[in-house]
Parts: structure tokens; C-alpha cells; sequence
């Protein structure tokens, strides 16, 4: 019986060695730290919320940093506010990311781009029934399609830059799931993801890495305002992951991509969620790829556990909410 | 001797016990969606995957609609349905990326029980070479097209009382589940897709209505003629790992996924491991199948991850070959 019990033991540490060992040497691309001191740093987006957090991080750690964004009175304020706190003077530069000719003479106004960080966003949670076409474009064409303009526009001065440059994508935990409400913004990150993926392939030879930024609700602006309107079913659901404040959200962003990592999250519920959604991103770490093979089972059964919660509670509203208008009518 | 036996025991209770607790939680539950006299609503149906998709629906006694941009593809299509299956079509000429063009045919052809969301284009090329209007073209028709045929359709669907359950599916792409070098755009717009079905399915799930994503691999239809003359070395290195497929199988999977009220269709076993491999946070309504996901999620991220080892020195050689 104790003979039993130690070979299983040794059978099991033999096979967690080898696993550790063969994907110590498959994970691909290799690991990488990208250096932000001294370095240009390009933010979307930077002049409020998540990048303007960003940005005050990464002028504070040393880098030049230039902040994009629409409005030139709130790129102003962040500008001020970046030099209170650190000293530093971030360049501003106002665009629409819709227009790849006002984004392209910023980025070359700039200079060439080390750490590409896009992160514009809009969101506006609704049901798409009750949401009109022009919104659900609009999100798609800021988000996504914004996204690829602002790459487009830096990649040429990133190649050969020496050191290895970065391109970061913010995108939410509405990315990795879709739920209630979110079809629009939802479309728009998983969209980010198919991006990422390839233009990781794209660019790993130019010594260019990509990362894919997981946000949960965080309490910025932008959300305070979306919060205000979105559907009731959709807070139910989202309340499943909670709300983080946006200088942690961004200090754990910008290590992880110091760090060189394909996937960023913010908490432990988005490591999970992260796990569950690795699907085909490629994963850098030996250690994290360990975790992914051998939780992946266990998450996917938690993930199921997740769906059957929030479609008894999509049940339970829409039976309640068809009671109580057949009861006006 | 008797606590070893227990164990024993134990062995296949795990699994059974899994199997039992999965067929008790799987969401939304089974459904099949029946074909014959209903109204199928096909958008891209004047040639490719949709035609052969309209060929088939017709020939299972459906009433069919296909939508397209060209009136003149779309009465070629027409006459090829009718001469295969002795069936009338009805063509509408429109741009899904026109709301309100999609809007009035949508309500010209009357309330739509299937929809078949299966407007595409592609062009592989490197991001950086990749036109900016094309890559905002590609997002438009595939990703925000289908926005708009989808919200033109809903409220019609909704209001079908007592026409059984409906169907909205989206035809994806492998490219729709593995981002690959030269595919930047295309993958952007059906990795799309996933968000947009996910979220929908829990805001119509309530009226019945049933969301389903179509992963067809390579497919020798016009358009990927046309696509494949184009692409970048790479991207058709690493396109082999999983083979091509012909249209009508491909329609015919398509077909039988649909009816069978899936969330996730694949059309081959490269496809069906590809889609254990990214099944992530979408829905899974057989227990079966949740079951098989479950069990084999921890080794499939394995062999994903043999993938991109593969894909990455292939990348590696071929890119200090150019540099030589």
C-alpha cells in the first residue's frame, strides 16, 4: 500500500518535471523585458482614465512620454497634472484616431516610438436592439478600428530601434467574455485579440513584442458615465469580477509590459478568466504556460459553472420583467 | 485488499460524476432548429459558402432570401438554385454596410426565422503593408455588417409569435480562432464575431432566438482563389497546418450545425480540435461536449502551445532566409 503511494508520487513529480522541462523549451516567442527609462513612451487615449495613469507612471519611472488624445482643453489639464506631481513635461498631441492622417502626422511629430501603448476607448453597454447603428460604429471604428490606425502609423520608426519597442493593447475583460449589453464593445476587443495575435507573427522579428492589456471595471470617468445607463442585467453579470481603482489597474498594466507578457490581467478573477481564454495566444512564461495546461480543465468547468449562473439570472429577469409588463398592459 | 477495491471504485466515479453534474449545468439548454417551410435569410448567398448554403436550404423546403452587392451575381444565383432544386429564391441587392439598405430589404422579405450572417472578404497582408482603407473596409463589411443585418433583422425575429424557435448564425473563420501572420485585419473582424455572438445570445435567449459561429477552414470558393494569389509566403506556411475543405461540405456542416442548434460549429478535425482549444468563455449546450471540453482543455493548450513553437521558428527561418 505504501509502495503503491510512492510510486504514484514519484510517477506524478516525474511527469510535472517533464512537462516543466518540454515547455521550458516550446514557449514561444522566447521571454523579453522591454526597458521604459529614457525611453519614448506613446499613449492613446492619455489624457484621462487608464492612460492618463499610465502616463503618470511612465513619466515618473523616466521615460519621455506623449500623450494622444480628441480634446485639446483635457490633454492641457493632463499635461499640468503629469507636471505637478512628477516634474516631467509629456508632449500632447490632439487627434481623432478615426483619422489616420491626423494620427500619422502626430507619430511622426513625436518621434520614433519605443513603447506603443494603445489604449482609446468608448463604451456605451445597451442591448443592440435598443442600440442604434451609428453607436455600435462608433465603437467598432474608435476601439478597433482606431487601433489599427494608431499601429499602422508608429510601426515603420519602431523597427530597429536598438532595444526591444512594445505595442500594448488595452483591452477589458469584455475582450476575453461576452455578456448582456456588451455586444458592440465586446465585438470591438475580442477584435483586438485576432490583431494581436497576428501582428505579434508579424513583428517578432523586429524585435517588436505585443501585449494584451485585461482591465476589469475601473472606476474612471468613462465608466462612471457608463454605469449610469447600462442595462440592469448587465451589472448583475458584471458584478461577477468587481471594479478595481485605476492607478493599481495601471501600475500591474505597465509591469506586465516591462515584463515582455503576451497577456496582462489585473486581479486574480482575471488570471482565472485569462486561463480560461488562452486559447491559441501565444504564452511567453514556462511557468504561466505550466498553469494554463494544467488548470485549463478545472477553469473551463468553473467557466461553465459562470454560464449556467448568469442564464438563470438572464432567466429569472426576463421572466419577471414579462410579468410586470403584462401586468401595465 | 477492500480499501484498494474502493478505490478502484472511485476511478470511474469521477467522470461519471462530472458528466452528471455538467448535464445538469449546461446553458442555454439543447434546441433544434427545424429547416423545412421556414424562412432562411442568407446574406453574401450569391456565391461561395452562402450559395451553396441557399442550394442547400432550398433544397430542404425552405423559403429562401440571399442577399448580395451584386444584382447581377445574385440572378446568376437564382437561376443555378432553381435549375439545381426547382425553387424560387428572392434576391436582395444591398451593402450590409448600408443600414438602411439592409433594413428595407430585410422588411421586403418578411419576418425571418434562420439568419445566416455569411458576408465576407479577406486580404492577406502584412499589417504594415495593408492599406488603411482596406483594412477599414474589411472590418466594415465583416464585423459592422453584420451588426446591421443582425439589428435589422431582430425585431422581425422577435415578433414571429408561435413560429418556433430562430436562429442567427455568423459564418467566423479558423482565422476567427487563431490570430496567423497576414491576417491582422481579417482576424481582428471575426475574432469579432465571438464577442458580438456571446453577448447576443444572452440578449435574445429569451425570445427564443439561438446564436451559432461557423468555423469553416480554407475553403475553395471564388473569393479564396482570389486571396490566395496575393498572400504573404508566410501566411501560407503556417494556413497548411490545417488543409482546405470544398464548398458544399462546407455548407453541408454548416447546415447540420445550425439545426442543431450549436453554439460553436467546426468543419473538420483540425477545426473541431482548434475549437476545443479556444472554446474560452463561450457557451456550451451539450453535456457531451462540455464534458469533452473539460477533460481535454489542459492537454489541447499543450498541443496549441507545439503550435506556436512550429509557427514561431518557421517565422524565424524564413525571416533570416529574406535578411540573407
Amino acid at each position: 500500500m505504501a509502495a503503491v503511494s510512492s510510486l504514484s508520487l514519484v510517477i506524478t513529480l516525474f511527469f510535472i518535471v517533464s512537462l516543466l522541462i518540454i515547455l521550458a523549451l516550446i514557449v514561444r516567442p522566447r521571454p523579453v523585458k522591454i526597458p521604459i527609462k529614457s525611453r519614448h513612451v506613446f499613449i492613446t487615449g492619455g489624457s484621462s482614465g487608464i492612460g492618463l495613469a499610465l502616463a503618470h507612471l511612465a513619466a515618473s519611472e523616466g521615460a519621455r512620454v506623449s500623450i494622444l488624445a480628441r480634446s485639446v482643453s483635457k490633454l492641457a489639464e493632463a499635461k499640468r497634472s503629469i507636471r505637478l506631481a512628477t516634474g516631467v513635461e509629456v508632449a500632447t498631441f490632439s487627434a481623432d484616431v478615426r483619422d489616420y492622417e491626423a494620427v500619422s502626422r502626430a507619430a511622426e511629430e513625436s518621434g520614433p516610438v519605443d513603447v506603443l501603448i494603445v489604449n482609446q476607448g468608448v463604451f456605451i453597454g445597451k442591448e443592440l436592439e435598443k442600440q442604434s447603428a451609428e453607436e455600435v460604429k462608433f465603437m467598432i471604428d474608435v476601439n478597433l478600428v482606431g487601433s489599427f490606425n494608431v499601429i499602422k502609423a508608429a510601426l515603420p520608426s519602431m523597427k530597429g530601434r536598438g532595444l526591444p519597442a512594445s505595442i500594448s493593447l488595452v483591452s477589458s475583460q469584455a475582450g476575453q467574455a461576452g455578456i448582456y449589453g456588451y455586444t458592440a464593445y465586446s465585438a470591438s476587443k475580442f477584435g483586438l485579440q485576432g490583431l494581436a495575435q497576428a501582428l505579434q507573427q508579424e513583428v517578432i522579428s523586429h524585435d517588436i513584442h505585443v501585449s494584451l492589456l485585461f482591465p476589469p471595471d475601473t472606476d474612471t470617468p468613462g465608466f462612471e458615465e457608463e454605469q449610469k445607463k447600462r442595462p440592469e442585467l448587465t451589472s448583475i453579470i458584471a458584478a461577477s469580477s468587481g471594479s478595481m481603482k485605476t492607478k493599481e489597474v495601471a501600475k500591474i498594466c505597465l509591469d506586465g509590459i516591462k515584463a515582455g507578457k503576451f497577456t496582462v490581467t489585473c486581479h486574480f478573477i482575471g488570471y482565472l478568466l485569462s486561463i480560461a481564454t488562452s486559447g491559441m495566444s501565444p504564452q511567453r512564461s514556462f511557468w504561466l504556460a505550466f498553469m494554463e495546461v494544467m488548470f485549463g480543465s478545472l477553469v473551463r468547468f468553473v467557466g461553465l459553472f459562470f454560464q449556467w449562473g448568469w442564464y438563470n439570472t438572464i432567466d429569472k429577469w426576463s421572466k419577471q420583467n414579462k410579468t410586470s409588463n403584462s401586468k401595465l398592459a | 485488499m477492500s480499501p484498494s477495491f474502493l478505490l478502484l471504485l472511485l476511478i470511474p466515479l469521477v467522470p461519471l460524476s462530472l458528466l452528471a453534474i455538467l448535464s445538469l449545468i449546461v446553458r442555454p439548454k439543447p434546441i433544434r432548429i427545424p429547416i423545412k417551410s421556414r424562412h432562411v435569410f442568407i446574406t453574401g448567398g450569391s456565391s461561395g459558402i452562402g450559395l451553396a448554403l441557399a442550394h442547400r436550404a432550398a433544397s430542404e423546403g425552405a423559403r429562401v432570401s440571399i442577399l448580395a452587392r451584386s444584382a447581377k451575381k445574385l440572378e446568376e444565383a437564382r437561376q443555378s438554385i432553381k435549375l439545381a432544386t426547382g425553387v424560387e429564391v428572392a434576391a436582395f441587392s444591398a451593402d450590409v454596410r448600408d443600414y438602411d439598405a439592409v433594413s428595407k430589404a430585410i422588411d421586403e422579405s418578411g419576418p425571418i426565422d434562420v439568419l445566416i450572417v455569411n458576408q465576407g472578404v479577406f486580404t492577406a497582408r502584412e499589417l504594415e503593408k495593408h492599406s488603411v482603407e482596406d483594412v477599414k473596409f474589411t472590418i466594415d463589411v465583416n464585423l459592422v455588417g453584420s451588426f446591421n443585418v443582425i439589428k435589422a433583422a431582430l425585431p422581425g425575429m422577435k415578433a414571429r409569435e408561435g413560429r418556433g424557435p430562430a436562429s442567427i448564425s455568423l459564418v467566423s473563420s479558423q482565422a476567427g480562432q487563431v490570430g496567423v501572420y497576414g491576417y491582422a485585419a481579417y482576424s481582428a473582424s471575426k475574432f469579432g464575431l465571438q464577442g458580438l455572438a456571446q453577448s447576443l445570445q444572452q440578449e435574445v435567449i429569451a425570445d427564443d432566438i439561438h446564436v451559432t459561429l461557423v468555423f469553416p477552414p480554407d475553403t475553395d470558393t471564388p473569393g479564396f482563389e482570389e486571396e490566395q494569389k496575393s498572400r504573404p509566403e508566410v501566411t501560407a506556411i503556417i494556413a497548411a497546418s490545417s488543409g482546405s475543405m470544398k464548398t458544399e461540405e462546407v455548407a453541408r456542416r454548416a447546415m447540420d450545425g445550425i439545426k442543431a442548434g450549436k453554439f460553436t460549429v467546426s468543419c473538420n478535425f483540425e477545426g473541431f480540435l482548434l475549437a476545443l482549444a479556444t472554446t474560452g468563455m463561450s457557451p456550451q449546450r451539450s453535456f457531451w461536449l462540455a464534458f469533452l471540453e473539460v477533460i481535454t482543455a489542459g492537454p489541447i493548450r499543450l498541443i496549441a502551445l507545439f503550435f506556436q513553437w512550429d509557427w514561431y521558428n518557421a517565422i524565424e527561418k524564413w525571416s533570416k532566409t529574406k535578411n540573407k
